[in-house]
């Protein structure tokens, strides 16, 4: 059962951990898990009031997949960030501001209203934003670690997916392409035990995580819910990749707390299940761990609400795109520029 | 300029409306009748006179019959296209009277189809008599011969059930050509774009589109009066410019031979008079090129020649530069309030005459053609009577049909100016836009010369009045 | 200067960019070892290693999704669909993925996907497809289509060079009936078409094999001057050159190998009826395989392609008309 297996794997980790990480890299993880839960929180506001159009995607309940993957990829790695993954862009640089503009269709949006809610990447900061259509961006990742493999570089890419995009055949391509080529690249599978409305087991018959040995590489479970342990199953993997050996399957056993997207109210979900995640919410769980290592937590609580409040009225006060401009941009016109290096505010890359 | 109206069982009666001098002009005042009803009168012959605000002018009879109606009386304004007065026809009166006017046929009239108009005689010529099935449908068709308004080559689509590809009616339209009148060898006889290139090219090809120059005064006469005339590759004399090369006797082909011959009373006494006007006048002739663009069109619109316009645009010109409309014989000096027009004639072997048109000032475009027309008719029928060759204050001659370009003109004692107009020819020219962008075009040019007396005018004055004349051909 | 097939000239392209460029990659099914399906790459991995000229898994899909990874990582990766056919497979990632991403987070994709095209050899319904259709109707995707040798290897150099996903229709018939003079090096040629015969009476508008069947037809055409425009570049399409063509022959055949439905004649249809119309001295005829999948059996496969004596026909109907 999954239950045991991340019990085992939780034990190992907060050991590993604690030889990686300082307190300000804690504090770090928990900070970046406030700061997408409470966009998130105040995106769905805003939504609720009419100012974001489309849909609206939110990670809630799971913050920890992505905080905790994101903190372990260094400057020169490549990200392909899903939806509910938001915490991997604010920790490689992208400004609250701008997220908050990206939902409401802003100018000032990530892409400028060309995409809508979390379809965003800054290329600036080394993301690549995703497409609708999952598992797309498996292949993107894997193409990226392939050109480092080529070039002879130390780096890796990573991407997140979910338990859903698993059945599709960009899934297979990927997982075959990778081992077959033996790639430095991750692949963060988010089981959070529904796609849509679609629950596991009508999704697949033997879990993703056991098939990647098929494909010829590592493939472990991890609580997706301790951001630390993400972060150290990352880290790990990552020093694997670039060791030369290959991709690694990290399964994220989390839950997702909204549903599928704000227009979702998930009643196909058991309310026992619901309650018995929320126990296990990533953010309280490093909460606790920071005030037992004496951290101040609530002031962390109001700096990151001062953070978001004044992300907010700088992304309300900013004006919505050109239409004379929806028809720019079809194709570059001048050099392709390949993405640039991202922030990495890990301790491990600045020592 | 008018239209026709026929009930079954009578005979046609044609309208006379008012007519619309100048875009902006809205309605006219009839000012004077010069007919009554139940007089007899000449198509082209002026019927009344009217008042408008761009122009005061005559309005020349659609047609030739017999006064029917009068319907406005004079002083009374009424808008553009009011019927004025009615002429009754009938059909054999319009068919001599077309016959007896070589070369007055307007070119966008098609000619009287002869079936209508044995259909019409079939008919009692008494009003309300009950009309006949079958026959008199068709008699009612309106006539179309006595209409002369220009339809012809603008309405270019769906002639006779044929139609017409839109770069066939593009072509047609800036050639105005009667696609009406084009061969189509084509699917099911269509007309393709290589015939109406192909037609344009050759010139007329028996089509009614005419030469530019059909009313011209040098033009010999349709109707075969003297054989020589009707030659025109005999030594037509007088083919270029009055004041050109005298005729020289036909030199047949075959061993030279010196031929005596004589030069008619008529040759010598304008052989006279040129010399004398070359040994007076300090004659100089300065040219201007013309875009004829905006002229072709309005042509094409009002049925009338292109030396009507270059006449009504002189007449304006002259109004500003009046120093060129006047007379200087030694030292009297002699400016001239209104404009007395002369325009060359060709009378063929017996040389050339200059009919006066008196008051040309107060003509439009149409009453000048009309009034030209009738003098150069009269003039080879030898009809003049003194006075219509006297007081010509300023002259024009027009010798262009054979396509010469450019002439230097003697000026006719005692006028101090004369303008010469040639041949309208298609050629490639620079065209500005708005934005100042330049592009080559086709357009009709032509040069007009003016020679003029060096001892009542300089060369600033000269081109000046080139200038105007230009201008109101271009512009107006 | 030298004489090289259409298939040469794709080679000597290739070699020139690998050789010029060192983040160009190759990859695809059988290209490395192998040297090609059709033998293009012949000879290039003992030149460039498997790194760069890389056989890949069976898996479309996979090839366009990680050429887009590398790409966005600096690379130049020129992907090749063994048959055009086979892009339906990889259709979601170039059209989703590398398609959209320009105009949407403003990153560039600068891959190649060359596309073995084109019927007339008994290949069968998945074998002879000509799919421009649809990348032509997909925004941010360029497509072009040679029909000479010199052109095989100028657009094929330009598409490399070109910072965007560029879909480069080489036609499978034409790699070894086609010969012509090439310059040596490195030259792009730009996304325009090129007059491949001048005339006045009719024009014929066709690209990539269709240009060689046009030119047959109308060589000798009861002496009629056809003027026959190698559209070479349909996203983006020339549209100067098609009107100015209209223009002056005033009348239009348009050939598609493709099924006619919403080919690339249909688009060039509709830009003529709007923007030309004026000039138009007779209907705009639309010479194309009808909506069936490519037969197999030669009789067959005859009837449904467009043959010289098709497109003769119609050229002699439309100058008659």
């Amino acid at each position: 059962m999954a239950t045991t297996k991340i019990a085992e794997t939780a034990l190992a980790t907060e050991e590993s951990a604690a030889a990686h990480l300082q307190l300000d890299d804690r504090v770090w993880l928990l900070r970046a898990m406030l700061l997408m839960r409470g966009l998130e929180e105040r995106a769905m506001m805003l939504y609720r009031q009419g100012k974001v159009p489309g849909s609206f995607y939110d990670g809630y309940g799971q913050e920890a997949v992505s905080a905790g993957a994101a903190f372990a990829m260094g400057p020169e790695d490549r990200l392909c960030v899903l939806h509910r993954d938001l915490a991997a862009h604010l920790i490689r640089g992208v400004e609250p501001a701008r997220v908050l503009a990206q939902y409401m269709g802003r100018a000032t949006g990530v892409t400028h209203g060309r995409d809508g809610n979390v379809h965003f990447g800054d290329r600036k900061v080394g993301c690549v934003g995703m497409v609708s259509m999952l598992p797309d961006m498996m292949l993107v990742a894997t193409g990226m670690a392939m050109a480092f493999k080529i070039r002879g570089e130390r780096r890796c890419a990573l991407t997140w997916f979910g338990d859903g995009s698993t059945s599709r055949g960009d899934f297979h391509e990927a997982m075959n392409w990778a081992g077959v080529q033996n790639l430095p690249v991750i692949f963060v599978l988010e089981n959070n035990q529904y796609a849509y409305s679609t629950p596991l087991d009508k999704q697949f018959a033997v879990n993703p995580v056991e098939r990647a040995a098929a494909y010829g590489f590592v493939g472990e479970t991890v609580d997706g819910n301790d951001v630390e342990a993400m972060f150290e199953a990352t880290r790990a993997a990552r020093e694997r990749a670039l060791a030369g050996e290959g991709p690694t399957l990290i399964e994220a056993v989390t839950m997702r707390m909204h549903g599928h997207a704000a227009h979702d109210d998930m009643k196909y979900v058991p309310k026992e299940q619901v309650e018995e995640w929320r126990k296990r919410d990533p953010i309280d769980r490093q909460d606790a761990r920071l005030r037992e290592l004496g951290f101040d937590v609530d002031v962390l609580r109001a700096e990151v609400k001062a953070t978001i409040d004044a992300a907010t009225e700088e992304a309300l006060a900013s004006p919505m795109p050109d239409p004379a401009t929806a028809t720019d941009g079809v194709f570059c016109e001048g050099e392709a520029e390949p993405l640039d290096d991202g922030q990495a505010p890990w301790s491990g890359f600045h020592s | 300029m008018s239209s026709s109206r026929t009930e079954p069982g009578a005979s046609t009666l044609i309208d006379v409306t008012m007519p619309q001098m100048g875009v902006s002009v809205a309605e006219g005042t009839v000012v004077a009748w010069r007919v009554d009803v139940g007089d007899p009168i000449a198509a082209d012959e002026t019927i009344c006179e009217i008042s408008t605000d761009k122009i005061d002018t005559e309005v020349p009879s659609p047609a030739s019959g017999v006064v029917a109606e009068i319907l406005v009386p004079i002083d009374e304004t009424v808008s553009i296209g009011t019927v004025l007065a009615r002429i009754s026809t009938d059909a054999d009166a319009e068919l001599e009277a077309a016959a007896d006017e070589p070369g007055t046929v307007s070119p966008d009239t098609t000619a009287p189809d002869p079936t209508k108009a044995r259909a019409v005689q079939a008919e009692p010529a008494q009003s309300g008599e009950p009309a006949q099935s079958g026959e008199s449908a068709r008699s009612g068709e309106p006539a179309r011969s006595g209409d002369s308004s220009g339809n012809g080559a603008s309405a270019a689509s769906a002639s006779a059930g044929r139609r017409y590809s839109p770069v066939v009616q593009r072509i047609a339209a800036e050639h105005g050509v009667d696609l009406a009148q084009v061969a189509g060898t084509g699917r099911g006889g269509r007309v393709r774009k290589q015939d109406v290139l192909a037609f344009i090219e050759s010139g007329d090809g028996g089509a009614t589109e005419p030469p530019l120059h059909i009313e011209s005064p040098y033009r010999p006469d349709l109707v075969p009066e003297s054989p020589a005339a009707a030659a025109p590759g005999a030594a037509a004399p007088a083919a270029a410019a009055p004041g050109g090369a005298l005729a020289a006797p036909a030199s047949s082909g075959g061993a030279t031979r010196d031929v005596p011959s004589t030069l008619s009373r008529m040759r010598r006494q304008i052989g006279e008079h040129m010399k004398r006007s070359l040994e007076t006048a300090a004659t100089c002739t300065t040219w201007i090129e013309v875009d004829m663009s905006r002229v072709e069109a309005a042509r094409a619109r009002l049925g009338v020649t292109g030396l009507a316009f270059v006449a009504r645009a002189s007449i304006e010109a002259l109004r500003e530069f009046p120093a060129l409309n006047a007379w200087l014989e030694g030292e009297n000096y002699t400016l001239h309030d209104g404009v007395n027009l002369g325009i060359a004639v060709s009378l063929g072997e017996d040389g050339l005459i200059v009919p006066v048109v008196h008051g040309a000032h107060e003509l439009s475009e149409e009453g000048l053609a009309a009034r030209i027309r009738d003098l150069a008719r009269r003039a080879r029928a030898r009809q003049l009577a003194p006075d219509e060759v006297r007081g010509g204050t300023f002259t024009i001659t027009n010798p262009g049909q054979y396509g010469s370009i450019m002439a230097t003109p003697i000026i006719n004692q005692p006028q101090v100016a004369i303008l010469d107009f040639e041949a309208v020819i298609k050629r490639p020219v620079v065209v500005t836009d708005s934005e100042g962008n330049d592009s080559i075009s086709i357009r009709p040019m032509t040069i007009l010369g003016l020679s003029w007396d060096h001892r009542a005018l300089d060369g600033a004055m000269s081109a000046q009045f080139l200038a105007a004349v230009k201008r109101r051909l271009e512009g107006a | 200067m030298s004489t090289l097939t259409y298939l040469q000239a794709i080679s000597s392209a290739l070699r020139d960019e690998l050789r010029a460029d060192e983040r160009v990659l190759m990859m695809g099914e059988d290209i490395g070892v192998f040297g090609g399906a059709f033998k293009v790459t012949d000879g290039f991995i003992e030149e460039f290693g498997a790194d760069r000229v890389m056989d890949t898994p069976l898996a479309e899909s996979g090839i366009i999704g990680t050429a887009i990874g590398a790409a966005v990582v600096g690379m130049r990766p020129v992907c090749e669909m063994q048959f055009s056919d086979f892009i339906s497979c990889g259709f979601d990632q170039l059209v989703n993925v590398a398609g959209k991403m320009h105009y949407r987070q403003g990153l560039a994709v600068p891959i190649t996907v060359r596309l073995p095209s084109g019927g007339g050899f008994s290949g069968g319904p998945f074998h002879s497809q000509n799919p421009e259709g649809w990348f032509m109707h997909a925004p941010g995707i360029k497509v072009v289509a040679p029909s000479t040798a010199e052109d095989a290897k100028g657009l094929l150099h330009s598409a490399i060079r070109d910072p965007n996903p560029v879909c480069y229709m080489e036609h499978k018939h034409l790699y070894r009936r086609i010969k012509g003079e090439v310059p040596e090096g490195v030259f792009e040629t730009p996304f325009t078409a090129r007059v491949a015969r001048p005339g006045s009476d009719l024009v014929v508008i066709a690209y990539g094999a269709m240009v060689h069947t046009a030119l047959e037809a109308t060589d000798d055409l009861d002496g009629a001057s056809v003027e026959v425009l190698d559209l070479r570049s349909l996203v983006p399409l020339d549209e100067d050159a098609i009107l100015d063509s209209v223009e002056r022959c005033s009348k239009v055949v348009i050939i598609d190998e493709a099924n006619v439905t919403c080919a690339a004649g249909a688009q060039v249809a509709a830009l003529i009826a709007e923007r030309a119309f004026e000039s138009l001295d007779g209907p705009v005829v639309r010479v194309a395989s009808p909506d069936v999948p490519i037969p197999f059996s030669p009789p067959l496969e005859q009837a449904v392609l467009p043959t010289v004596e098709r497109v003769r026909e119609a050229c002699r109907e439309l100058l008659a008309y």
